[in-house]
């Protein structure tokens, strides 16, 4: 036993012990715990293996920057794999299990890498398993990623609930610290909406780890005064548990809150983790510094620890990280942990200081070993020695714990995540943020101020300073005094020369000082190009430790500035995020809207069976008992329109109200054919054009008084038309004195079609709608028998007789039932979405199968529906270009199977009879097809080269996807009525 | 043969969420409502945004430059077409709306902090005051807000996404245990 709980201290709950497990075994910690400091009070060092040679690696760090003990949190589909032991929070009956281990933590099969490891150097797979190249895929990657890796995905469904909300202020704070809270205190007192945000359960920061004295108090009482102070405060809201991760456009943070990660019984109505948009008008980034780690031979040996952490886990957990303690430091830092655990009972066997003459004083009796440095460390699963060097001399140490410190790196990742590159300070010996303007400023130790006064006054300057610019008027009072104040210097040292042992750089990705040496040979020393080579810096941990001594070695290796090698490109997100809480609460039923039409109860109560369409569900087909499948339903519905009568639900196309005495010009200019002259009552197919020529979308537009449209659209295009009239009318017109709306949602519109229509629809229309008095491409406001005023239409999609009437959209059920009612003597059906496609393939009308996008008007055959004597319209002037005028292009065309029991299906392409299948060749393809029940055989619509010129011949249908080949027979594209006599019935 | 025609509710099998339980946040949706989209002539913008700030008995959410959505729980949707009709005659297109959109209402101490999970707009009463309303995406979906008291706002969402919308509040009221059922008063 090393590593013990000290018997006072520390900021938990002594009397609140908490029982938890990791890798099976029961042990036991406080509440104020994180896992890390539990499992270093049990003397559980070992915590994980690494991620290529499987070395034993134990607790490095007491925050968010820990590259070695990930764990995996929980259990089944809701267990969280690489989770930072050193910020988890300890609850009861947390259960963690270290991974990339097998068959167990402390006998890994793994480890065998290892001893490979001279041969598994940086490049070693992309220069060895390179042939045969079929093998990279299916057999070098598997196994490599086998023996890599960290934790394992969770690959079921994640049972956890998560959220997204945005959040506002003036000024948020990140980190709640000493510079953070004196930032937040100031605005607070202010006036200022602040949000403190900080990734800790307990706020404070380094302050509850700190032995100083302010203004008389202890630091973490301090802490306390300045956060009873913040809560009274109902401008301030403080985050804690929230990592603010990202630095985004307009000052919008992303952050994310763990709500009841550290809870044994989760609630159900509350989500597990929250991700926050945070709208901040101004921002100060008191995220501090990292303690930055020393290079030396065996330095990733568990027990070796991060210096500040063993000052962390003895002053705010209670735990000793060993009971005789090696520093090895090349600045003041490390004599301070020795003080601090000196003060703490705990034995420090040396000081080795790769500096000389230095006159921190070590504590009593401490032995100080100047201008040497460890080249090596004892043990296996845990260090049990130093082997100090100095001046040609070895000497080993006995110890079972060594604190390194090797200065410090301020943690300025969020401000430099939008493009500003970190300056290298030659003062500091590290790398600031630069200027990044005012809504984002750097403080406190993030900007390199170390020393406590120092964070105080600066988070109290520049908070007064975002106050004032703000207009509000804030006073910055005289800090307090600071008593026991450390000295942050130190003197850099990228690598601590004469290494016996492997130096590691990057601890999660294995990554020693030779392998950024080979990279820089083999021309890969750009810090960039080093960072893929060797994958420094790439693990989950995102190179917090290892990026800047990376950056320092290579410059040292080519005695260069670090200024000149830079820093590799911060990015968010800060620390790994969850996918879920990324997504929020949009999965399942919620990943995006359902529209529901005004008849969608009816048509569930009529047996629908719906499809997705766009946002909306539409029925397919109305099943009837008996019938098989909805190629029988479809067949049964369009036999009977065709016949008698159907009813469908078309509440989902676009509907478009136009007003003012410029609309008919409006209309005039939207649409490729003439609108100017439509009469009051009357409805007329329209076509739009895309500027490029190509058709935009179609629909009906009628004309209910001189000043007053309403215009269909297509189902798909009807926001897509909305904001392009939108940007005619703003952008392209604004001359014109038209105004618009939608009222798509308004109506509950139904489409009456069968040679019976009339008889139906006059059953509960009062007005006369007779042949005479209300004709084709008739349109009008009626009166129901009941006294509702509807729309009328007489548009036809399927080529009967047809109407299609609009109700008020709640009645829209309740008229629906009355049809049906009234059409039951008709043999009435209703029909769905596969009926009304076959019944207009039928016709031989268009939907977007047909405009996709490549057609023109005359390539759908409605060349002379275009305009000449129109001044202008949009498409006008690119309709005329070569291409789109050419004799070849292909056309819309009728085909039917030669063989009449043969199918042709959509996106199968034309070839002429005996040609190769060949892009060279291809004549077209066939956009829609379908059975048909009326004609009983198969057709389908296609687009043919000259297509018009060759009704008549035969042509192959030639289907990849199907494996078929179909001779088929070009015909015009209307396979029913066209002499449009039932449409005009 | 006259017909009698009954209108439904888009949530009219939704509601109420627990009979009887009526939390401190509640969702309130109002049966039926009279709905019109007023937009002005050209040059009439401002003749009309003084005719209907002087028109009493009215709600008026502002939907757009010149735009505006009119509520009325007195009025019939044709009484509200006559009434807008007559006060803004010459000056304003009217399309009734009152079947084409769904009047959430929400109210309760704690809906400033519900909103915030579907809405990016700053919700703070400093900076959206009473009586102000916007165009807003809640999610996916687009609805007009307006703050109608100090902890009440009222959504307008189109009628096909009123279940989408709903389901979605309920998901962000969940934490607060927000209660939802169609107005007392109709």
């Amino acid at each position: 036993m090393t590593a013990y709980r000290l018997a006072s201290g520390g900021l938990i709950d002594r009397r609140a012990p908490l029982d938890f497990r990791f890798d099976g075994r029961n042990l036991t910690g406080f509440a104020g715990d994180t896992l890390a400091s539990a499992l270093l009070a049990n003397d559980q060092l070992l915590v994980g293996r690494s991620f290529k040679y499987h070395r034993p690696r134990g607790i490095v760090t007491a925050g968010a920057s820990e590259p070695n003990a990930l764990v995996t949190i929980g259990k089944g589909a809701g267990s969280d794999p690489n989770t930072k032991a050193t910020v988890a929070e300890l609850y009861f009956g947390l259960d963690a299990r270290s991974q990339n281990r097998f068959p167990s933590l402390k006998y890994d099969f793994g480890a065998l890498n290892g001893l490979l490891s001279p041969f598994l150097g940086a490049g070693f797979y992309y220069k060895t398993f390179m042939w045969p190249a079929a093998f990279w895929e299916k057999v070098y990657e598997p196994i490599i990623r086998k023996a890599a890796g960290l934790g394992r995905a969770v690959l079921e469904r994640d049972p956890q609930a998560y959220e997204k909300c945005w959040a506002h202020c003036d000024l948020l704070v990140i980190g709640a610290g000493p510079t953070g809270l004196m930032a937040a205190l100031v605005a607070g007192r202010a006036g200022v909406r602040v949000i403190l945000a900080d990734e800790d359960f307990r706020l404070g920061g380094s302050l509850l780890a700190e032995t100083a004295h302010i203004g008389g108090v202890s630091a973490p009482d301090f802490a306390e005064m300045a956060l009873a102070e913040l809560r009274s405060l109902p401008n301030v809201t403080m985050m804690p548990r929230t990592t603010v991760f990202g630095w985004y456009d307009d000052n919008v943070f992303g952050a994310v809150e763990r709500v009841q990660k550290h809870v044994a019984a989760p609630q159900e109505k509350l989500p597990v983790e929250r991700l926050w948009r945070i709208v901040a008008k101004r921002a100060i980034l008191a995220a501090g510094a990292e303690e930055r780690p020393l290079v030396f031979g065996g330095n990733d040996r568990p027990g070796v620890m991060m210096a500040g952490a063993m000052r962390t886990y003895a002053n705010r957990f209670g735990v000793a990280a060993g009971k005789s303690v090696a520093i090895f430091t090349n600045g003041s830092a490390g004599y301070r942990t020795a003080a601090v655990l000196a003060a703490r009972g705990i034995e420090v066997t040396a000081i080795i200081d790769s500096r000389t003459d230095v006159s921190d004083v070590a504590p009593d009796g401490v032995r100080v070993i100047q201008s040497a440095c460890v080249i090596d460390t004892k043990g296996h699963k845990r260090v049990s020695g130093a082997v100090v060097e100095r001046c040609g001399f070895e000497q080993t140490i006995a110890c079972d714990a060594i604190g390194m410190s090797g200065g410090w790196n301020p943690a300025i990742h969020l401000a430099c995540q939008r493009g500003a590159k970190a300056v290298w300070s030659e003062e500091l010996k590290t790398f600031l943020a630069p200027d990044v303007g005012n809504g984002f400023v750097v403080a406190g130790a993030a900007a390199g101020r170390y020393t406590l006064a120092g964070c105080l006054k600066d988070g109290a300057e520049k908070a007064a300073a975002i106050a004032a610019d703000l207009g509000f008027s804030a006073a910055v009072q005289a800090q307090p005094a600071v008593d026991g104040e450390a000295d942050p210097s130190f003197t850099a040292l990228w690598y601590s020369p004469g290494a016996k042992a492997k130096a590691f750089v990057d601890f999660q990705n294995d990554v020693h000082v030779k392998d950024i040496g080979l990279a820089l040979r083999e021309g890969f020393g750009h810090v960039e190009h080093a960072k893929r080579y060797t994958t420094n810096g790439m693990a989950t941990d995102q190179g917090k430790l290892s990026g800047i001594n990376a950056t320092g070695l290579l410059a040292a290796m080519q005695g260069i500035s670090p200024a000149d090698v830079g820093t590799t490109t911060f990015r968010p997100f800060y620390t790994p995020v969850a996918f879920g809480a990324l997504a929020g609460t949009a999965r399942d039923e919620q990943a995006a809207p359902v529209r529901k039409s005004p008849l969608y109860g009816w048509a569930q109560r009529h047996g629908a069976v719906f499809v997705d369409s766009g946002l909306w569900f539409r029925p397919a087909y109305f099943a009837q008992s008996g019938e098989k499948d909805w190629r029988e339903s479809t067949d049964r519905e369009v036999l009977n329109i065709r016949e008698n009568v159907g009813l469908c639900d078309v509440s989902t196309l676009g509907k478009i109200e136009i007003f003012g005495p410029d609309a008919a010009e409006f209309l005039n200019r939207l649409y490729c054919n003439p609108f100017l002259k439509l009469p009051v009552g009357k409805a007329r197919y329209g076509l739009m054009l895309r500027e490029d020529g190509m058709v935009y979308d179609d629909g009906t537009t009628s004309r209910l008084s001189p000043g007053h449209f309403v215009m269909t659209t297509t189902t798909a295009l009807a926001g897509g038309v909305m904001s392009h009239m939108e940007y005619c009318a703003q952008v392209l017109w604004p001359e014109l004195k038209a105004r618009f709306c939608s009222s798509t949602d308004q109506w509950a519109q139904m489409a009456i079609a069968g040679p019976k229509a009339r008889l139906v629809v006059q059953a509960l229309v009062e007005d006369d709608i007779s042949g005479a008095a209300f004709p084709f491409l008739a349109a009008g406001i009626v009166t129901l028998k009941g006294g509702i005023k509807a729309r009328l239409f007489r548009i036809s999609f399927s080529g009967e007789l047809a109407y299609e009437l609009a109700v008020p959209a709640g009645l829209g059920e309740a008229v629906a039932d009355a049809i049906m009612e009234e059409g039951r003597a008709h043999g009435i059906c209703p029909y769905g979405l596969e009926a009304l496609n076959v019944l207009r393939i039928e016709k031989g009308h268009v939907t977007h199968a047909e405009f996709d996008g490549r057609v023109t008007p005359d390539d759908a055959g409605f060349g002379r529906m275009v305009s000449a004597q129109k001044p202008d319209f949009i498409g006008k002037r690119l309709s005329t270009r070569y291409g789109l005028t050419a004799a070849d292009r292909m056309q819309m065309v009728g085909l039917k199977p030669v063989e009449p029991d043969q199918h042709i299906r959509a996106g199968a392409h034309l070839l002429r009879e005996g040609a190769k299948p060949s892009t060279l060749n291809d004549q077209g393809y066939v956009s829609s097809a379908c059975f048909s029940p009326t004609l009983g055989h198969g057709i389908a619509l296609a687009f043919l080269k000259s297509g018009r010129e060759r009704y008549g011949e035969r042509i192959v249908v030639w289907d990849k996807l199907a494996g078929t080949e179909v001779v088929a027979e070009v015909s015009s594209p209307v396979f029913v009525d066209p002499g449009n006599t039932k449409l005009n019935a | 043969m006259t017909r009698t025609y009954i209108s439904r509710h888009p949530l009219e099998d939704l509601l109420p969420l627990e009979p009887g339980i009526r939390a401190v946040d509640h969702l309130d949706i109002p049966r039926a409502m009279a709905i019109a989209a007023v937009m002005a002539m050209d040059g009439e913008e401002a003749a009309v945004a003084a005719g209907l700030a002087a028109s009493g008995d009215v709600q008026v959410r502002f939907t757009g430059p010149g735009e505006w959505l009119i509520l009325s729980q007195s009025e019939t949707p044709e009484e509200l077409h006559r009434n807008l009709s007559l006060l803004l005659a010459e000056t304003a297109y009217i399309v009734d709306q009152s079947d084409g959109r769904i009047v959430f209402r929400l109210s309760g101490p704690n809906v400033r902090r519900i909103l915030a999970k579907g809405i990016a707009s700053d919700l703070h009463p400093a900076v959206f005051e009473i009586g102000t309303s916007s165009n807003v995406l809640c999610g996916h979906i687009s609805v007009n807000l307006a703050r109608t008291g100090e902890n009440e706002f009222e959504l307008i969402v189109m009628r096909s996404f009123a279940v989408a919308l709903f389901n979605d509040l309920r998901v962000m009221g969940r934490e607060f245990d927000l209660s939802a059922d169609f107005s007392a008063q109709g």
